[in-house]
């Protein structure tokens, strides 16, 4: 497998490691305000913003994820792509122009104003750090990955690296050098994943279409073949599902007893011990994960699981769709536009851009189906496209290919890293320690280093699915506070409260749940992988009921509130919230007498 | 920026016909959008459930009927998106510069 091109790789990282840093530092010469650390002052033009928030939003999940989903499971895995652009749209047609009014800062500070009730911030903080850290997980986990197909360093590594270098930028300079280098870094993932899908299309049907004659058309009901002998390394055990017969050799454990030689496996299914390594001749079917689609024309077609599939594949569109609005890297944002309008136009143009970027996952996950079906067999789907490129084309031209995927799937685990350390850092920054430019470093340093220990020692897990729950927990504390916040006259601080905290608890306890039944047998019900269709409708009811139980504490400024966020935009008696929290000294005291809240 | 004077009376603001026009118009857009979303996904989920063979009618190549209805998925989100955004240029923002004009002109007025 270690076939991506070393020094190139190496070379391609380093430089995309160099220009982070460099546009971060350029930047950060401007900076030196608490405002500018946060929200680039609210002078982002919409279009250099929508690239900012593609670059952040493609994360390894995207860049990584929906190559080796599709890979595996095939046209069902559309959804990830679907579900992650649809979110926007729930974003925009819900809160994004509201929001943006509000003049708030963060997910807390909107809680605090819409509701002025201080125990609910220290709530949503709370979940604003879960999710932070859920989702920094498996980009560490991603650069570990990556960093481990290059180097064969072992999968810490990279996710220390990741993880020191968005540390130091951040430390450096901020949201509004990471403005820049994001939409700097959309550009270059972009450029990451169409060049080598070009560049293999162009070999594709320039070669007729078929790879040394071995390769079997992707909609014929039979397994993938391996265009050539291969051996694979089973690192953690593994079941695999076989359709067709097939002869290899094997070192290690095969079918509980050892085997060292020549094995013949039937139609069915056999189970592989960690520490075994499977050689495969030329032209022999692929067997793969239990679990998965086997043949292609089963690949090729959507789902026919009945209910159990249905309710996964629902639930976690669900999960997206209502997910990508709580968010906190994806919401602090759209505080950078200057307006609601603004705001509007932003999510049009990064509708555009995420679109276009998916095309080429989806084309690379289908090509991989064809030239690394090895990765089947160990599951460990995710390298589809960083393996890929090496696989496809011999030579220099190949490894280059190959260096310059690595280095775009570094830019997803930086930007996204980054923009989500920013965020998480801010609230901590601001909520549980005094706000200070120095408290923002501590609390960067320290939301950098918390999802490192997690990612080295949890199990990785499929990256888009392990995703999928970080929205499933968005989607089931923020969504419900925000749609309801920013709709509903008669959302009470203590309907909020009860409503977050029980679906994110219950999602959590999903969570939890189907971790611990991973290591312990598989045990947990299908419904707890994606529990989102649950748990959503939970939130939004509790936090209903509850606070029609409470109608008296709705807040009294409630209206106030209401017309500003749903008023245009400029309103010449609505300040915004940030120049009370963070203005100089003597913005503060002009302000001081002219006060309404707080 | 002065503030103290500028007292508008929240509650009659809320009350206004414009108020209440600029809310209604928003909602009516954005509650049957979402709607309609989410039941056009349940639509694919559904048909991919329980029509298999509907999906998997070839068109041409390997590309079958379930890969084109994928696609229109991001081809419906776009123009979704497209319309929300006409919408709001021509039906929202004038009402709301309509009413944030009056406030102002009330606060003067104090």
């Amino acid at each position: 497998m270690g076939n991506v091109g070393n020094v190139w790789a190496v070379v391609a990282i380093a430089l995309v490691a160099v220009a982070t840093f460099s546009l971060g530092y350029r930047g950060s010469r401007h900076a030196s305000t608490t405002q500018d650390f946060l929200v680039a002052r609210r002078t982002v033009r919409s279009r250099r913003n929508a690239a900012a928030v593609s670059g952040e939003y493609l994360s390894a999940a995207s860049f990584l994820g929906v190559a080796g989903l599709v890979l595996k499971d095939g046209v069902d895995a559309l959804w990830y792509p679907i579900g992650f652009t649809a979110g926007y749209l729930a974003l925009m047609l819900f809160v994004a122009a509201p929001l943006r009014r509000s003049g708030a800062y963060t997910l807390p500070d909107f809680v605090e104003a819409r509701l002025s009730s201080r125990p609910l911030r220290r709530v949503s903080t709370a979940f604003v750090l879960v999710i932070g850290v859920l989702y920094l997980v498996p980009q560490m986990q991603g650069a570990g990955l990556t960093l481990g197909m290059v180097l064969h360093t072992p999968g810490w590594v990279g996710a220390l690296l990741v993880a020191v270098i968005v540390v130091v930028n951040v430390f450096g300079g901020g949201m509004r050098a990471i403005t820049v280098v994001q939409a700097f870094q959309y550009w270059l993932k972009l450029f990451a994943i169409s060049t080598p899908v070009f560049v293999m299309c162009a070999v594709f049907i320039g070669s007729g279409g078929t790879h040394g004659g071995e390769s079997r058309g992707l909609a014929e009901p039979l397994p993938p073949t391996f265009s050539a002998p291969t051996s694979i390394d089973v690192t953690t055990p593994v079941t695999l599902r076989v359709v067709e017969p097939v002869w290899l050799s094997a070192e290690g454990r095969v079918d509980g007893g050892s085997a060292r030689g020549p094995v013949f496996w039937g139609p069915g299914t056999h189970e592989v011990d960690a520490d075994t390594k499977l050689m495969f001749p030329g032209g022999a079917p692929v067997p793969s994960v239990a679990g998965t689609p086997s043949t292609n024309a089963e690949w090729l077609t959507p789902t026919g699981g009945g209910t159990s599939d249905l309710w996964t594949t629902y639930s976690l569109i669900f999960a997206l769709f209502l997910g990508t609005m709580g968010l906190p890297h994806v919401l602090v944002r759209f505080y950078t536009n200057r307006d609601g309008k603004s705001a509007r136009r932003t999510t049009l143009h990064v509708l555009l851009l995420l679109g276009l970027f998916y095309l080429f996952p989806m084309i690379m996950g289908l090509l991989s189906r064809l030239y690394v079906p090895e990765l089947l067999v160990t599951g460990k789907t995710d390298a589809a496209v960083l393996a890929l490129p090496g696989k496809f084309l011999s030579g220099t031209l190949g490894e280059i290919l190959g260096a310059v995927t690595a280095a775009g799937a570094f830019a997803a685990f930086l930007s996204t890293s980054s923009g989500l350390l920013v965020s998480v850092a801010g609230v901590l920054s601001t909520d549980i320690l005094k706000g200070r430019v120095r408290d923002f470093r501590y609390a960067a340093a320290l939301a950098g280093a918390v999802p490192v220990v997690i990612a080295v020692f949890v199990r990785p897990n499929d990256i888009s699915m392990s995703i999928g729950m970080t929205f499933a927990v968005a989607a089931s504390t923020f969504c419900p506070v925000l749609v309801l916040g920013i709709w509903w006259r008669k959302l009470t601080p203590a309907g909020a409260g009860v409503g977050m905290t029980t679906g994110g608890l219950c999602v959590l306890g999903a969570l939890v749940a189907t971790t611990v039944s991973g290591y312990t047998g598989n045990w947990a019900p299908w419904y707890l992988q994606q529990p989102a269709l649950i748990t959503v409708p939970i939130a939004f009811f509790t936090m209903i009921l509850v606070s029609k139980a409470t109608q008296r504490s709705v807040p009294a400024d409630v209206n106030r509130f209401r017309l500003r966020m749903h008023a245009p935009d400029p309103l010449g008696f609505i300040r915004d919230r940030d120049v009370a929290r963070f203005g100089t000294a003597e913005e503060r005291a002009r302000l001081a007498e002219g006060r309404h809240r707080r | 920026m002065t503030t103290t004077e500028q007292k508008p009376d929240w509650e009659e603001v809320q009350a206004s016909p414009d108020f209440v026009l600029l809310r209604r118009r928003l909602r009516r857009f954005v509650f049957p959008m979402a709607g309609l979303f989410l039941v056009w996904y349940l639509l694919y989920v559904l048909l991919a459930d329980y029509a298999p063979g509907f999906m998997s009618t070839r068109l041409f190549g390997n590309i079958n009927i379930g890969l084109v209805f994928g696609l229109l998925q991001f081809v419906s989100t776009f123009v979704i998106t497209m319309l929300y955004v006409r919408h709001a240029n021509k039906n929202l923002d004038p009402v709301a510069e309509k009413i944030r004009n009056e406030v102002e002109s009330r606060g003067e007025e104090k």
